[in-house]
């Protein structure tokens, strides 16, 4: 905790102080006439990615959780076919590959990028969810339905605890995608952290390119930390639940 | 308390239950006894509509279960399982008031018969209480799993082998206290196993089934007496069965009017002639006394009669 | 009395008795939705020329449009009809193909026709219907074979037989794609080529690390945590990320010793993206190799070991024998990544197919980015489909 704590401060300074680390760039970057990051400030590229990525985490979240737990459902097995179909075919098809071919439907900017973070940020949710829901041993269902536990509450009090930490686990896969395809949305016009990457790179300025990639990195392990927290191996283990994806 | 009509539950070609009629009287422990895959399990579990039956019916207090709401029909039916199936992420307190809260009693209530159940299946209520199940061994379990089926206090109490996987000695331990409440609180107990000793030791009335069909019923003796042929003689173990027969009989009724010599090991009025054989072996002595006792006016037991053809 | 039997039918015993698998609903839907696709989004659209936006043309009616629209849909029905029966789900594999190339073969001859007297610059291109309903059908093959848990070969080999057919038959020469197609066949053919050396070279240099890495992990447990978790860490950091932060290094080192030029090292070019591209294959292949030479169980290494062989045979007899399939299998997964990553080589300078899709997306070229994304998405399943055989055959084996 304190150490995320920690990070997310240092991070948010080194944003604060990029652009007056003019001599640095220019002692790293000797050739390059601009290399100070002045197009945008750093802050409202962080707000634009942070607002795509977890926007589409959210909005990915409650698709892949809401199939993943139809698909558990007696009722909804006929979709269990359809969603590991989903899931080989989007293995074959890199998220930039999927963005640009909805960059001629949606246009330039976020729009493509945002549909191809839900699509591909759903998937592991939903995957870990169908694992962590088929893994509620069968006895403890038969207990719960047993005792008089109606089929929302056997979910809502056994079932969705239970599985609670192998779906966190997807959701971290899912958030760190997530912030990944964001940067690489920036080739499709979308403002974020990976916009002075992709512009140093147009423009052979390495500078620029270094500091987006620094930026993006490192947001990138604070939303790894941040999810991490709950997944602590001690507290699992004293409240019983099942491991992740063992 | 349980009628089953006619009852059969198909799974598509195959018949796992087949056409059974069964009456399980109030206050009683019936056993079903069968091997495994002799459909004992979709038989009771029709009882609580965890099943439901492809033909026939069953009733509940004179009542079609089909009729009832499932959920409400279950709060009032305590059912124990053999991988006991604890909720994993609860504490012992916690399982065990999972149906004194559905039924929406109050938080002092909840807690005041969990303390009192954890007594009545021999766990220290403040050492267990707040256990997660994983700190349980497989006995300690098992005794939670039935507190928390008789948490409500149902009359009825569905048990699918729920002893059959603990080690000999903690299953006789939970059989004995499994006894003991049933004669404190009088619950109508339909009891599963595939272990004919456990039949023996906890049935008042047998029900034993061979592939879907109920071939035999009544009471232990009356159905170890008649096992000379079929399933049941197979069920029971050809060469053991009369060695649970010895079981079925006092000892007291083979016992020659003799004088008691002092010298002998004594042998209580009520045992069975399988304690005798028992105390036999363990004494190395061919002879027992029984001491006189009611109506019995004491005698002694003879191993000759023992082995005796009858 | 005796008591009346009460027959009660139930859902559940209804579905355990029809012997349709529980694929049949899905690929039913997804089939019927491919038939209806065309219809309601369109099936052709056509444009005066390259940069001039498209617009929806209704299908042209000749024989032969009629004819292949006609098999279309009988075997859209077929696909339907045959996922009814778990034995003949492969068959239905096959009328998906089927379905999939007399489409296309009904775009194909409706360009012809549409663009008869137009001028030459006209482009024809399929609608948005027909990627729908080609999406569709792949999704219904892919459900015809999740039941085996394995990817649509059937469909995807007879899909590309059909499509090469058609091609070869220049039924297909009139779309804008194949026309582009032409046009840049030089430059496709380099791009593909590049793109398999970058994930070849990722694959191998890779390999090169983790396979030593693993065999030294299997016995210190130090070497183990470690090589866990700087795999684990990369698996954080986004490539394209990754990518910037490895050409500042690179092109330090190719300053210091320009000699390194000639060898491709530089900060712009595939040597970052190599070396990127094979940071994220570590994990896959790691724990792959890992959990590979575990598959011997402790039993039987100390069986081996009690009879007196040394680590050196005990490794070849019994570890990479017995869990050369799990290895593959991380291969496999590897080899996946490692085709979609490099087409984010085009952007740091690597070349590849993704340098056609950048090229797309800066002229806003559907067509250009489709020629990009159409062979990454081949070689992915080629890759996938060549590993799983080759996992089933080395598991086979065992
Ligand atoms: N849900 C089910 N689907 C299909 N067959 C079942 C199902 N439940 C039980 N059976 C079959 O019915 C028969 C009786 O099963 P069960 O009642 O569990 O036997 P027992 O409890 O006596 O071991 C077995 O052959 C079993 O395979
Ligand atoms: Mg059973």
């Amino acid at each position: 905790m304190i150490l995320l704590l920690g990070n997310l401060l240092l991070f948010l300074v080194a944003l604060a102080a990029a652009p007056r680390l003019g001599w640095l760039w220019q002692a790293l970057f000797p050739g390059i006439s601009r290399p100070v990051w002045d197009s945008q400030s750093w802050f409202a590229l962080l707000a634009e990615h942070l607002m795509l990525a977890l926007g589409a985490t959210l909005i990915a979240a409650l698709i892949g959780l809401s199939a993943a737990i139809l698909a558990t459902r007696p009722a909804g097995r006929a979709l269990r076919p359809l969603l590991d179909s989903m899931f080989s075919l989007a293995q074959a098809v890199p998220p930039i590959a999927a963005i640009a071919l909805a960059l001629p439907l949606m246009g330039f900017g976020a729009a493509p990028t945002l549909l191809a973070l839900v699509l591909y940020a759903a998937l592991p949710v939903m995957r870990s969810a169908v694992a962590g829901l088929d893994a509620v041993p069968a006895a403890v269902l038969d207990a719960a339905r047993g005792t008089g536990m109606g089929p929302g509450r056997i979910l809502a009090q056994i079932e969705l605890p239970l599985a609670l930490p192998v779906i966190q686990a997807g959701l971290r896969v899912a958030l760190v995608l997530a912030i990944a395809t964001t940067a690489v949305g920036a080739v499709a016009g979308a403002r974020c952290l990976g916009t002075p990457i992709v512009t140093g790179l147009a423009n052979g300025n390495l500078s620029w390119v270094l500091q987006g990639a620094v930026f993006t990195a490192w947001l990138a392990v604070i939303a790894d930390q941040a999810l991490r927290l709950g997944l602590d191996p001690e507290r699992r283990r004293s409240n019983g639940r099942l491991a992740p994806a063992r | 308390m349980i009628r089953f009509e006619g009852v059969s539950r198909r799974y598509g070609e195959q018949v796992a239950v087949d056409r059974v009629t069964l009456e399980v009287p109030r206050g009683s422990i019936c056993v079903l006894l069968g091997e495994s895959g002799s459909g004992k399990s979709t038989l009771m579990r029709m009882v609580n509509r965890l099943v439901e039956p492809s033909a026939g019916r069953v009733l509940v207090d004179g009542r079609d279960v089909a009729g009832a709401e499932p959920e409400a029909l279950r709060r009032g039916i305590g059912y124990v399982i053999q991988s006991v199936g604890l909720f994993p992420h609860w504490r012992v307190g916690d399982n065990i008031a999972t149906v004194p809260r559905l039924l929406g009693w109050d938080a002092a209530r909840v807690a005041r018969r969990v303390d009192v159940l954890l007594d009545l299946v021999g766990l220290d209520a403040a050492l267990f209480r707040d256990r997660f199940p994983h700190e349980l061994s497989g006995g300690q379990a098992q005794r939670v799993g039935l507190a928390r089926a008789l948490a409500a206090d149902p009359p009825l109490l569905l048990m699918d082998e729920p002893f059959s996987a603990l080690d000999p000695g903690t299953r006789r331990g939970l059989q004995s206290a499994l006894r003991e409440i049933h004669a404190e609180t009088g619950k109508t107990i339909l009891f599963v196993t595939h272990d004919v000793e456990e039949a023996l030791t906890l049935a008042d009335t047998l029900a034993v089934l061979d592939q879907g069909r109920l071939v035999a019923q009544g009471s232990s003796a009356s159905l170890l007496q008649e096992a000379e042929k079929g399933p049941v003689r197979r069920i029971f173990g050809k060469e053991s069965l009369a060695f649970h027969r010895l079981a079925t009989l006092p000892a007291s009724s083979l016992a020659r009017p003799e004088d008691a010599r002092q010298d002998l090991p004594m042998l209580p009025a009520d045992a069975s002639l399988k304690q005798a054989l028992m105390l036999m072996l363990a004494e190395g002595s061919a002879c027992l006394a029984i001491p006189a006792e009611g109506a019995f006016p004491g005698g002694t037991l003879h191993w000759a009669d023992l082995v005796a053809p009858r | 009395m005796e008591p009346q039997p009460v027959a009660v039918l139930h859902a559940t015993e209804r579905r355990e008795a029809s012997a349709a698998p529980r694929e049949a609903t899905a690929v039913a839907v997804l089939t019927a939705l491919a038939a209806l696709a065309p219809f309601l989004l369109g099936f052709l659209s056509v444009a005066p020329n390259r940069l001039l936006s498209p617009r929806l043309v209704p299908l042209p009616v000749t024989t032969a449009t009629t004819l292949c629209l006609g098999l279309f849909l009988v075997a859209c029905l077929a696909v339907m009809l045959l996922a009814r029966r778990a034995p003949l789900l492969n068959w239905a594999e096959a009328a998906a193909a089927l379905a999939l190339c007399s489409l296309v073969a009904v775009i194909g001859l409706a360009a012809r026709e549409a663009l008869q007297g137009a001028s030459p610059v006209a482009r024809a291109a399929p609608a948005a219907g027909l990627w729908v309903a080609m999406l569709l059908l792949a999704l219904a093959a892919g459900c015809c074979a999740a039941g085996r848990s394995g990817t649509p070969r059937n469909f995807m080999a007879l899909s590309v037989l059909g499509l090469a057919v058609l091609w070869a038959a220049g039924a297909l020469a009139d779309l804008s794609l194949a026309r582009e197609a032409m046009a840049r066949g030089g430059e496709i053919r380099l791009a593909f080529w590049q793109h398999l050396a970058l994930a070849g070279g990722a694959l191998f240099l890779a390999l090169a690390v983790a396979l030593p890495l693993s065999l030294l992990a299997l016995r210190r447990s130090r070497v183990e945590a470690l090589l866990m978790a700087v795999a684990n860490g990369f698996q954080v950091i986004p490539s394209i990320a990754l990518f910037g932060l490895l050409m500042g290094p690179l092109a330090a080192l190719a300053a210091w010793a320009p000699a390194l030029r000639g060898w491709g090292i530089g900060g712009i070019g595939p040597a970052p993206a190599v070396l990127g591209i094979s940071t994220y294959l570590l994990l896959p292949l790691a724990s792959a190799f890992l959990a590979g030479l575990r598959v011997a169980s402790p039993a039987v290494i100390d069986a081996a070991r009690g009879q007196g062989l040394t680590e050196g045979a005990i490794l070849r007899q019994l570890r990479l024998p017995l869990g050369l399939g799990v290895m593959a299998g991380g291969v496999r997964v590897a080899a996946v990544q490692a085709i979609g990553l490099a087409t984010l080589a085009a952007l740091i300078g690597g070349g590849g197919l993704g340098a056609l899709v950048f090229q797309g997306i800066g002229q806003l070229a559907t067509d250009l980015i489709l020629l990009g994304v159409l062979p990454v998405v081949a070689l992915s399943l080629l890759a996938d489909g060549g590993c799983a055989a080759l996992q089933a055959a080395l598991e086979r084996r065992r």
